[in-house]
């Protein structure tokens, strides 16, 4: 693996030095930092903890338009060629694992063009986690703090200077662009700064026979008690790397227009109510239980992983304080 | 790349008010404008729709051995299905697909043919009905079995009362509640069955219609002696992509608009939440 380093304060040019890419940054937005297009490169800010608003929209926008359409009813295709070559810089190994999870959803039998074209023309550039957050569990389900997995550069932050792990031809690519800003790295490993990371996570979860375990359990009265503090909100989906819940809708005005897809969520009443007044999941029971039957055990079913990346931000953020990790642990000592 | 959420244009080329009941159900035939087919098996769905309004999953209520135009029946509910509604022959709908995985016809060659239908569950077992018709010497006995509500309910009445007097295939209409003039079943269709009594030799049962017939109709089934392979159903839930990817209408980790809308009683019994 190449490695590289990058002093701290030649950030910006390297950055400029992408200039060919659009680039989407977290960015300091009022109290909290947000992931969005980088105008000013100055304005990055890797502050990985403040980040409720996830990377996801960089290649699956919360809301995004179709196709357009005319009074004449003439469908016009959004133009996919027109989306540019996009680097997310700074966004944590949790996130950048996330669309590996998403890959074969909007792959699959039927691929989706609006996901394909992002995702090839997007590369992803990580930074490590050296202090992971309170409710950080990604040791817990196959990632960690240095995780490499979908990222194709990986920023360590040692100090005055970034070390730079290439990962893929991409990532190869990219650094070629920057190159008088980067010296190689010396034979110093950044295993020792991974170790302490990882050994700053606080929060843990066996969820070995966890799939088995909730196949018995569907019925069980437990998931009426876990949802009985749920207030339905939805943060829990909508700051979730790995949801990718959606609706379509059209707007029009009186002469055009489009069909644009939104990010749903499945703790919402209406995403499965039918016309009939009839609805599968009628009460937040049913939904709390699909929510985590889907990431634990359908998702398992159907790509043979589970649905969740231990970034903790459904714990943090949940306005009733539902903790996934204390729920699923109650789950593994239900009978 | 094809892209799947784009629809194509089709032109309605008649509307019949096929049912005037409480909810009335229209159907449309429609072809589409390219002058294409779909290529779809009985039992697959389309998902049409107005530019503006939005769109529907709605069953092909047509064989593919009919190849004209194709067939839907509309039940007008809320915000797309009154708007198709309000749609008259020479106007153009949206539409896309065909979806599902539709029934496994040439896997029932030889045998005899049940369906089971209620209301608007009649819409996709029609296009098997057709297709047996359209092969009659590849099936053995074909029994229909329908109900409605009300005879205002009842869909297709002409043709199944065609097919009843002179047809080669049994037809067993019902309502569910007394009304003059009326010399058929009176009850419900899951003991409408339970009268007619079809032997499970050699056979395959399909029931479509509202859930709780559905359920009634396999456990007579079962009592009957069908096998759990024997039977199959269409499953129903909202949708909104039609390929498997916004979500909502799983049912376990299958989803009926890819996975279904047709599945068979052996598959189903072990799923959750049916
Ligand atoms: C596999 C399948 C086959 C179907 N076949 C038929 C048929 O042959 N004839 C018929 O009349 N109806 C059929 N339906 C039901 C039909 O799709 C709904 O009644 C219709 O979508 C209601 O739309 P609406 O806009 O009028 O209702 P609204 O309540 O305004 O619904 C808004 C939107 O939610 C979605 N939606 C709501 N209810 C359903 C539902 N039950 N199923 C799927 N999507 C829904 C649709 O996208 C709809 O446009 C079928 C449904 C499925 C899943
Ligand atoms: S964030 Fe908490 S309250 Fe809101 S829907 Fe999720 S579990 Fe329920
Ligand atoms: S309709 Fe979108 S997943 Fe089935």
């Amino acid at each position: 693996m190449t490695t590289y380093t990058l002093p701290k304060d030649k950030l910006p040019e390297f950055l400029s030095a992408l200039s060919d890419y659009e680039i989407w940054a977290p960015v300091k937005k009022g109290p909290a930092t947000l992931f969005d297009r980088l105008d000013d490169l100055k304005d990055v800010d890797l502050d990985l903890e403040n980040q409720p608003v996830i990377s996801k929209k960089a290649i699956f926008p919360q809301n995004e338009p179709l196709f357009s359409y005319d009074r004449k009813g003439t469908v016009t295709e959004t133009d996919l060629n027109a989306v540019k070559n996009t680097i997310v810089f700074g966004i944590r190994p949790c996130d950048a694992r996330s669309f590996t999870l998403l890959d074969p959803v909007f792959e699959g039998d039927v691929p989706d063009p609006y996901y394909r074209a992002r995702r090839s023309k997007t590369a992803l550039l990580g930074i490590a986690c050296n202090d992971p957050f309170v409710n950080c569990f990604c040791t817990s389900i196959g990632g960690s703090p240095f995780g490499r997995e979908g990222l194709d550069l990986l920023f360590i932050d040692c100090g005055d200077l970034f070390t730079l792990e290439v990962i893929t031809e991409t990532g190869k690519e990219i650094t070629g662009k920057a190159s008088s800003l980067l010296s190689p790295a010396t034979a110093e490993s950044s295993e020792q700064i991974a170790q302490a990371a990882t050994d700053k996570i606080k929060r843990h979860i066996d969820l070995t026979g966890l799939p088995e375990k909730l196949a018995s359990l569907f019925e069980h009265p437990v998931w009426k008690e876990f949802a009985s503090k749920c207030i339905g909100c939805g943060i829990c989906t909508y700051s979730c790397p790995t949801c990718y819940c959606f609706d379509m809708q059209d707007e029009t005005t009186l002469k055009q227009g489009r069909r644009v897809r939104i990010w749903d969520s499945c703790m919402f009443p209406e995403y499965t109510l039918h016309a009939s007044g009839h609805n599968p999941r009628a009460t937040r029971t049913e939904r709390f239980r699909n929510r985590i039957y889907h990431k634990f055990k359908f998702n398992m079913d159907n790509f043979h992983s589970y649905s969740c990346v231990g970034c903790g931000r459904c714990i943090s953020l949940c306005p009733v304080n539902i903790d996934l990790i204390d729920y699923l642990s109650r789950v593994k000592e239900t009978e | 790349m094809n892209n799947p959420y784009l629809p194509q244009v089709a032109k309605i080329i008649d509307v019949k008010d096929e049912a005037p009941g409480e909810r009335p159900i229209k159907t449309f035939k429609v072809v589409l404008e390219n002058g294409n087919s779909l290529n779809h098996r009985p039992g697959q769905c389309a998902i049409i729709g107005i530019l503006g309004i939005g769109e529907s999953m709605i069953s092909i209520a047509s064989s593919p051995t009919r190849k004209d135009c194709l067939e839907f029946s509309v039940m007008r509910l809320g915000t797309v299905t009154s708007a198709l509604h309000e749609c008259e022959p020479g106007d153009t709908i949206s539409l896309r697909g065909p979806y599902g995985n539709g029934f496994p016809l040439d896997d029932w060659k030889g045998k005899n043919i049940v369906t089971i239908g209620g209301g608007i569950g009649q819409a996709p077992l029609r296009p098997i009905v057709q297709s047996i018709l359209d092969n009659r010497s590849d099936f053995g006995d074909l029994t229909v079995i329908y109900g409605a509500r009300s005879s205002h309910d009842l869909c297709f009445k002409d043709e199944l009362l065609a097919l009843e007097k002179d047809g080669p295939a049994s037809v067993h209409l019902s309502i569910d509640a007394e009304e003059p003039g009326w010399n058929k079943f009176v009850g419900f269709v899951p003991n409408n069955l339970l009268e007619i009594k079809p032997s499970p030799e050699n056979c395959i049962a399909i029931t479509c219609g509202p859930v709780v017939m559905i359920k009634y109709v396999i456990k007579n089934l079962l009592e009957l002696g069908f096998t759990d392979a024997q039977i199959f159903t269409t499953m129903e839930n909202r949708m909104k992509c039609g390929i498997g990817k916004c979500g909502r209408c799983n049912v376990g980790h299958l989803y009926i608009c890819k996975d279904g809308p047709v599945f068979s009683y052996d598959t189903l019994k072990d799923l959750p939440e049916f």
